[in-house]
C-alpha cells in the first residue's frame, strides 16, 4: 500500500460526501477506521510524487518517525470521530479534509508541500472551531493561523533563495555543505519556528487558545488539543531534528521561551477557576516541554510524550467538555462532585491525571523519568529544575481539582456519560495503566526513535 | 526465606483484592488490610532479622532489591510496616465512615507496598519509584478526614521534596555513573556533593516536616482520618528520616569544619534548623486546642530532635537519633490511636468539649498516659532513653545554643502533652456523654496495649534494640554504642535503665496505697465551678482547658503565621504572575499576538546587528 492513499482516500471520500451528504459521518467513520488498519501495511519508504528524484518532485517520507506520528494522530482522530459523529453530522465533509491535511503533515519531505498541508489543516480546523459559536474566537484564530502560516513561508521563501531547494533531506545537506554560517540562517529558522510555534501553542504566539479551548465543546476541545496538538507538534520535530540548524543566539531565544511557556502555563493553569482553563493552560506548558526535549535531541521520548499527552488530553477534554456541556459551565465550584455519581469515569479521569504528572504506576512516570534522565545525561541542570518545578505547581491544581471534583456532600452535578465515552476513556486510563506496569515496549519505541534521528533516509 | 518482590506483590494484589472485596463488603475488605500487612510485617520482622530476606526478583521489571547491607533498611521496614499492622486494626471500625471505603483500603495497602520498597531497594531510580508511589497513595488517603485543602498542601510540600530528591539523584547518577545508591553517595564530590547534600536535606525535611518545610505536617496529621494520621506519624514520616540517614550519615560531611566543635559547616546548619524545628514545634503544640493537632506538632518537634542528633556522627548521637525514631514511631502511634478511639466513641478531638474520658475508657487512659509519657522523655519510657542519649552529645559535642533548644523543647513538651491527658480523660464527665461512651472495642484496644507494652520495654530494657541499632551503626561506618545487658555507656557515665525503672515502680506502687488508703474525692459536674453570683452564658469557656497557656501563648500568638503566610504568600505569587501573562498574551485581539511576534523577531534582528 502506498502512503499517497493515506492523504488521497480522506480527500476523494470528502469529494462523495459533498455529493451525497447523508453518508458524510459513515464515511467518516469508515475511512478513518480504514487508515488505521490500513497503516498496518505500510511500508517504510520514500515516494517521489511523479518519479521526480529529490530535490525536484515533492516527497513523502514514511520512516519510524513518521510511522508513529502517523499511528497516533489517526487512532486519536478516529477516536475522537466516533465520539462525535451523531452530534456534529454536517462536520463530515471538512473532518475528513482535516484528515487528509494531518496525514499529508506527518508524511511530507518537503518544506512548501508541509505549508500547503498546514495551510489545509488549518483551514479545516478554523471550520471546525466555529462549532463552539464563538465566531469571535474562531476569527482570532484563523488571523493568528493565517500569520503563523505566513510567518513559516516567508522563512521558507528566505530559505529557498539561499540554498535553492525544498526538499528537507537536501536541504540539511546543502546547509551543511554550504558552510554558512548560523547566524546567517537563524532569521528564516526563526520565522518558521514561530509559524509553527502558533499552531503548538507555544507562548506568546498563542492568545487563541483561551478563546478556543476555553469555549471548546466535545469535539473541538480532544480534536484541537489532542489531535492538531499531536500533530503539530510532530511537525515541529520533524522541522527540529532533520532541518533546522540551531545556533547559540537562537537557541538562547528558543530556550527563554519555552522556559516561559512552560513556567507561565502552569502558572496561569494555577491562576484559573474553569476547568477547561486549567487544562488549555496545563497544555500550552506541556507543549513547551515538548519542544524542549526536541530542541535537546532526544527524538524518542519527544514522541512518547506527546502521544501520551495527546491520548491523555483526549481523555480529559471529553470527559470535562461533556460535564460542561450537560451543566452548563466550567467552572470548578458548578463541577464540584462530579464524579460522586460517575466512579468509573472519575477514576479514568484520575489515572489520566496521575499518569500526566508522571506519578508511578503509570505510564507518565516512565516517559518523564526517561526525559529527565536525557536531559541531565546531558549535563543540563537548568531545564530539568524548570520542568520539576512546573510539575509541582502542576501537580497543587490538579491534586486540588482532583479532590473537589471526588468530594460533595448534596446537590451534586447531574451528569449522565453515555456509553461510548465511557468505555473509551476507561479503554484509554487502562492502557495507561498497563503501559505503566509494563513499559518495556515504550522502552524500545523510544531507543527505535533514537537511532532514526538524522541518518536513516540519506 | 522471604522474598521481597513477593512481600510487595501481595501488598499491590492485596490492595486490588481489598478493593474488590470492600465493594462487596466495606468491613471484610478493611479487614483484609490487617491480614495482609500483618502477613508483611511477620515476614519482614522474622527473616529481617534472622538477615534471610531474599533480595532476588524475578516478575517485577526493573525494580531491584538490596541483597548486603541490610540492616539500616530493614530495620526502618521493620518499624514502618509494624505500624502499619498496628493501625490496620483500626480500619475496620473507620471504614464505614468514609466516602470511599474500599479506595481506602486499597490505597493503604499501596503505600504499604511503596514503603517496602524504599527501605529495602539498592537503586535511587527504583527508590524514587516507590517514594512518589507512597506519595500519591497516601495522598488520597488524606480528603478522607475533615479538610480537603489539606491533600494539596501535602502534594505541593511532598512534590517539592520528592523532585529535590530525584534531582539529587540524578546528579549523582552523573557523577557515578549508575543508579546505585551506595555508589552514588560515597562517590559524589565538591561542587556536586553540596548540592546533593542541600537536596537531600530538603528532601528530609518536607518528608519529615521540619522547619521551614513543616506546615503540610499539622494539616494533614489535624485532618486526616484517625488511622492515617497514626500511619503519618508512625510510619510515613519516618521515610524523612531515612532520606536524612542518607544525607547526614552516609553522604560525607559537607562544608568548611567548624574548629570549635568540631563539626562541619553544613551539619550545622542541619543541626541549627532541626532546634528550630523542635522549638516551632513545642510552641505551637502549646497552643492547639484540637488533641490531634497537638501531636502533630510535637509529631513535628521530634522530628527535630532526629535531625539534630543525625548532625552528630557519634557513637551516642546516631544510635541515639535511631532510637528515637523507633520511640516517637511507638509512643506518638499509641497517642493518635488513643484520641482515635476517643474520636470514634464521642466524635471530637477537641479538649474543651471533652472531659473525664477515665470513667469509661480507662484502657485508652492508660495507653495515652504511657504514650505521653514516653514522649515527654520521662523515665521508665523508651523517650527517656533516646534522649539521654541525644543530650549528652548535644552537650559533649558544646553546642550550647542547640543543647537549649532541645531542653526547650523537652520541657515544652511537659506543658503540652499532659494537657489532653487532663482534658480528655480526667476531670469530670460532660453530661451529653455520661451515658452513651463506651470503652473502644477489643480489637481496637488490642494494637494500643501491644504498643503500650513496647513503649515500657523500650525504656526498661533497650539494650536488645541497641544492640540490633549497633549493626546499623557498623555499617553506617560510625563507632558503636557501649552496651551491656543491662547498662549503657554515654559520655558521662552509665545508664541502668531497669534500675530506674524498678525505683518508679516502687514510688508508683507507694503512691497507689496512698490513693487507696486516703478518703476518696467528691464527684462534681463538670461546670460545677466558681460562678457564684453569676449567669454562664457560655459555660465550655470555663472549662479548664480553655487558654490554659494564655500567658504563655500572648508572648508570640502575634508571629505564629509567618511561616504559612510566607507559602501562601508563594501561592499568591505564582497565581498573579499566571494572571499577568494571562492579561498580557490572552487578550481578544489577534493583533497584540501579531506584535509579540514582531517583538520577538526584533529582538533577534537587533542581536544580529549588535553582535
Amino acid at each position: 500500500m502506498s502512503a499517497v492513499l493515506l492523504i488521497a482516500i480522506p480527500i476523494l471520500a470528502a469529494f462523495i460526501s459533498i455529493i451525497v451528504k447523508k453518508w458524510s459521518p459513515y464515511m467518516l467513520l469508515f475511512v478513518s477506521f480504514g487508515l488505521v488498519i490500513l497503516l498496518g501495511y505500510l511500508p517504510f519508504e520514500i515516494i517521489t510524487i511523479g518519479g521526480f528524484s529529490a530535490p525536484y518532485g515533492i516527497s513523502l517520507v514514511v520512516d519510524n518517525y513518521s510511522y508513529t506520528a502517523l499511528y497516533v494522530v489517526n487512532v486519536l482522530f478516529f477516536l475522537v470521530a466516533i465520539i462525535n459523529v451523531c452530534n456534529y453530522k454536517k462536520l463530515g465533509t471538512i473532518l475528513l479534509v482535516s484528515l487528509a491535511g494531518l496525514n499529508g503533515l506527518m508524511l511530507t519531505g518537503d518544506l512548501f508541500n508541509l505549508f500547503v498541508f498546514l495551510e489545509i489543516s488549518g483551514i479545516s480546523a478554523y471550520i471546525i472551531t466555529t462549532t463552539n459559536k464563538k465566531p469571535l474566537a474562531t476569527f482570532n484564530y484563523l488571523v493568528a493561523g493565517t500569520v503563523g502560516s505566513i510567518l513559516y513561508l516567508l522563512g521558507l521563501i528566505i530559505l529557498y533563495n539561499m540554498f535553492g531547494t525544498l526538499n528537507m533531506q537536501d536541504m540539511a545537506v546543502r546547509i551543511a555543505a554550504s558552510g554558512a554560517t548560523d547566524i546567517e540562517v537563524a532569521l528564516p529558522f526563526l520565522l518558521m519556528f514561530i509559524g509553527i510555534g502558533v499552531e503548538a501553542k507555544l507562548l506568546p504566539f498563542n492568545s487563541w487558545v483561551k478563546g478556543i479551548l476555553g469555549h471548546s465543546n466535545k469535539l473541538t476541545g480532544p480534536m484541537i488539543a489532542g489531535v492538531y496538538a499531536a500533530a503539530s507538534l510532530f511537525v515541529f520535530g520533524r522541522l527540529l531534528t532533520e532541518v533546522f540548524v540551531i545556533s547559540d543566539t537562537f537557541m538562547l531565544i528558543i530556550s527563554v521561551i519555552l522556559a516561559f511557556s512552560i513556567l507561565a502555563g502552569e502558572a496561569m493553569a494555577y491562576s484559573s477557576t474553569k476547568v477547561r482553563e486549567i487544562l488549555l493552560f496545563s497544555s500550552i506548558a506541556q507543549a513547551g516541554i515538548a519542544v524542549l526535549i526536541f530542541v535537546s535531541g532526544f527524538t524518542g521520548y519527544a514522541v512518547l510524550f506527546i502521544s501520551l499527552n495527546g491520548f491523555s488530553k483526549v481523555v480529559l477534554f471529553l470527559i470535562i467538555n461533556h460535564a460542561t456541556e450537560v451543566v452548563g459551565s466550567d467552572e470548578v465550584i458548578d463541577l464540584k462532585g462530579l464524579f460522586v455519581n460517575n466512579k468509573l469515569v472519575g477514576a479514568s479521569f484520575t489515572a489520566t491525571v496521575l499518569s500526566l504528572l508522571g506519578l508511578p504506576l503509570f505510564a507518565g512516570f516512565f516517559v518523564k523519568m526517561g526525559i529527565l534522565s536525557q536531559l541531565f545525561s546531558s549535563g543540563d541542570y537548568v531545564f530539568p529544575a524548570i520542568i520539576l518545578l512546573s510539575s509541582v505547581v502542576e501537580g497543587v491544581y490538579f491534586v486540588k481539582l482532583l479532590t473537589k471534583l471526588w468530594y460533595k456532600e448534596d446537590n451534586l452535578p447531574q451528569v449522565k456519560f453515555e456509553l461510548p465515552l465511557v468505555y473509551l476513556v476507561v479503554v484509554i486510563s487502562l492502557l495507561l495503566v498497563v503501559f505503566g506496569l509494563y513499559f518495556e515496549p515504550l522502552h524500545e519505541q523510544a531507543l527505535v526513535l533514537v537511532n532514526h534521528v538524522k541518518g536513516v533516509i540519506l | 526465606m522471604a522474598s521481597l518482590e513477593f512481600l510487595v506483590i501481595i501488598a499491590l494484589l492485596g490492595g486490588v483484592l481489598a478493593y474488590l472485596v470492600g465493594k462487596l463488603s466495606k468491613v471484610v475488605g478493611a479487614s483484609l488490610t490487617v491480614l495482609v500487612s500483618g502477613f508483611i510485617f511477620v515476614s519482614v520482622a522474622y527473616f529481617g532479622l534472622n538477615g534471610s530476606l531474599d533480595a532476588s526478583i524475578t516478575y517485577l521489571p526493573f525494580v531491584s532489591f538490596e541483597a548486603t547491607d541490610l540492616y539500616l533498611g530493614t530495620s526502618f521496614g521493620i518499624l514502618v510496616t509494624f505500624i502499619f499492622f498496628m493501625v490496620s486494626f483500626f480500619n475496620p471500625y473507620f471504614v464505614d465512615k468514609f466516602k470511599y471505603p474500599s479506595l481506602y483500603s486499597m490505597f493503604y495497602l499501596f503505600s504499604l507496598a511503596g514503603v517496602l520498597g524504599v527501605f529495602f531497594t539498592d537503586d535511587f531510580l527504583v527508590l524514587f519509584f516507590f517514594f512518589e508511589l507512597v506519595v500519591w497513595t497516601s495522598l488520597f488517603l488524606i480528603p478522607l478526614g475533615k479538610s480537603k485543602k489539606a491533600a494539596s498542601w501535602y502534594y505541593g510540600f511532598s512534590a517539592f521534596g520528592s523532585f529535590s530528591l530525584l534531582f539529587a539523584i540524578f546528579v549523582m547518577r552523573n557523577t557515578a555513573g549508575s543508579f546505585n545508591i551506595n555508589d552514588g553517595l560515597s562517590m559524589v564530590g565538591g561542587s556536586d556533593q553540596i548540592l546533593v547534600f542541600i537536596l537531600l536535606m530538603v528532601a528530609a525535611f518536607a518528608k519529615l516536616g521540619a522547619f521551614p518545610l513543616h506546615i503540610w505536617l499539622p494539616k494533614v496529621l489535624g485532618n486526616s482520618p484517625d488511622p492515617v494520621t497514626s500511619v503519618f506519624s508512625g510510619g510515613l514520616e519516618k521515610l524523612g528520616a531515612f532520606v536524612a540517614v542518607m544525607g547526614l550519615v552516609k553522604l560525607a560531611p559537607v562544608g568548611p569544619v567548624i574548629e570549635a566543635i568540631d563539626m562541619a559547616l553544613g551539619q550545622y546548619l542541619i543541626a541549627i534548623l532541626g532546634a528550630l524545628t523542635i522549638v516551632f514545634g513545642t510552641l505551637m503544640a502549646i497552643r492547639q486546642d484540637d488533641a490531634k493537632k497537638l501531636i502533630a506538632y510535637s509529631s513535628m518537634s521530634n522530628g527535630g530532635y532526629i535531625l539534630v542528633a543525625l548532625t552528630l556522627l557519634n557513637d551516642t548521637s546516631v544510635s541515639g537519633a535511631l532510637y528515637h525514631v523507633l520511640i516517637h514511631a511507638l509512643a506518638s502511634t499509641a497517642a493518635f490511636l488513643a484520641i482515635g478511639a476517643v474520636n470514634r466513641q464521642t466524635g471530637t478531638t477537641k479538649m474543651s468539649e471533652l472531659g473525664g474520658m477515665i470513667h469509661k475508657m480507662p484502657v485508652t487512659y492508660i495507653v495515652y498516659l504511657i504514650a505521653i509519657i514516653s514522649m515527654a522523655g520521662i523515665p521508665p519510657m523508651g523517650g527517656f532513653v533516646s534522649k539521654w542519649l541525644i543530650f549528652q552529645s548535644v552537650i559533649n559535642e558544646g553546642m550550647i545554643l542547640i543543647a537549649i533548644a532541645t531542653f526547650f523543647g523537652s520541657i515544652g513538651s511537659f506543658l503540652y502533652v499532659f494537657r489532653p491527658l487532663a482534658a480528655l480523660f480526667l476531670g469530670q464527665e460532660l453530661p451529653e456523654f455520661r451515658k452513651v461512651i463506651k470503652e473502644a472495642p477489643f480489637f481496637m484496644l488490642l494494637p494500643m496495649i501491644i504498643l503500650s507494652g513496647l513503649n515500657i520495654f523500650t525504656g526498661v530494657h533497650p539494650s536488645v534494640i541497641l544492640q540490633y541499632i549497633n549493626n546499623v551503626l557498623a555499617e553506617l561506618g560510625v563507632t558503636e554504642l557501649g552496651i551491656t545487658t543491662w547498662t549503657l555507656s554515654g559520655n558521662n557515665g552509665d545508664l541502668y535503665p531497669a534500675l530506674i525503672a524498678v525505683v518508679f515502680g516502687v514510688g508508683v506502687v507507694i503512691a497507689f496505697i496512698i490513693f487507696i488508703v486516703l478518703k476518696k474525692s467528691r464527684k462534681v459536674d463538670l461546670m460545677d465551678t466558681y460562678t457564684a453570683g453569676n449567669f454562664v452564658y457560655t459555660e465550655e469557656l470555663l472549662h479548664y482547658s480553655v487558654d490554659f497557656y494564655a500567658p504563655i501563648e500572648r508572648l508570640y500568638e502575634k508571629h505564629i503565621n509567618i511561616m504559612k503566610d510566607f507559602y501562601k504568600g508563594i501561592a499568591k505569587k505564582v497565581q498573579e504572575f499566571g494572571s499577568f501573562v494571562k492579561y498580557f498574551f490572552f487578550t481578544n485581539k489577534p493583533e497584540i499576538t501579531v506584535l509579540w511576534v514582531v517583538i520577538v523577531l526584533g529582538i533577534l534582528l537587533l542581536w544580529g546587528d549588535l553582535l
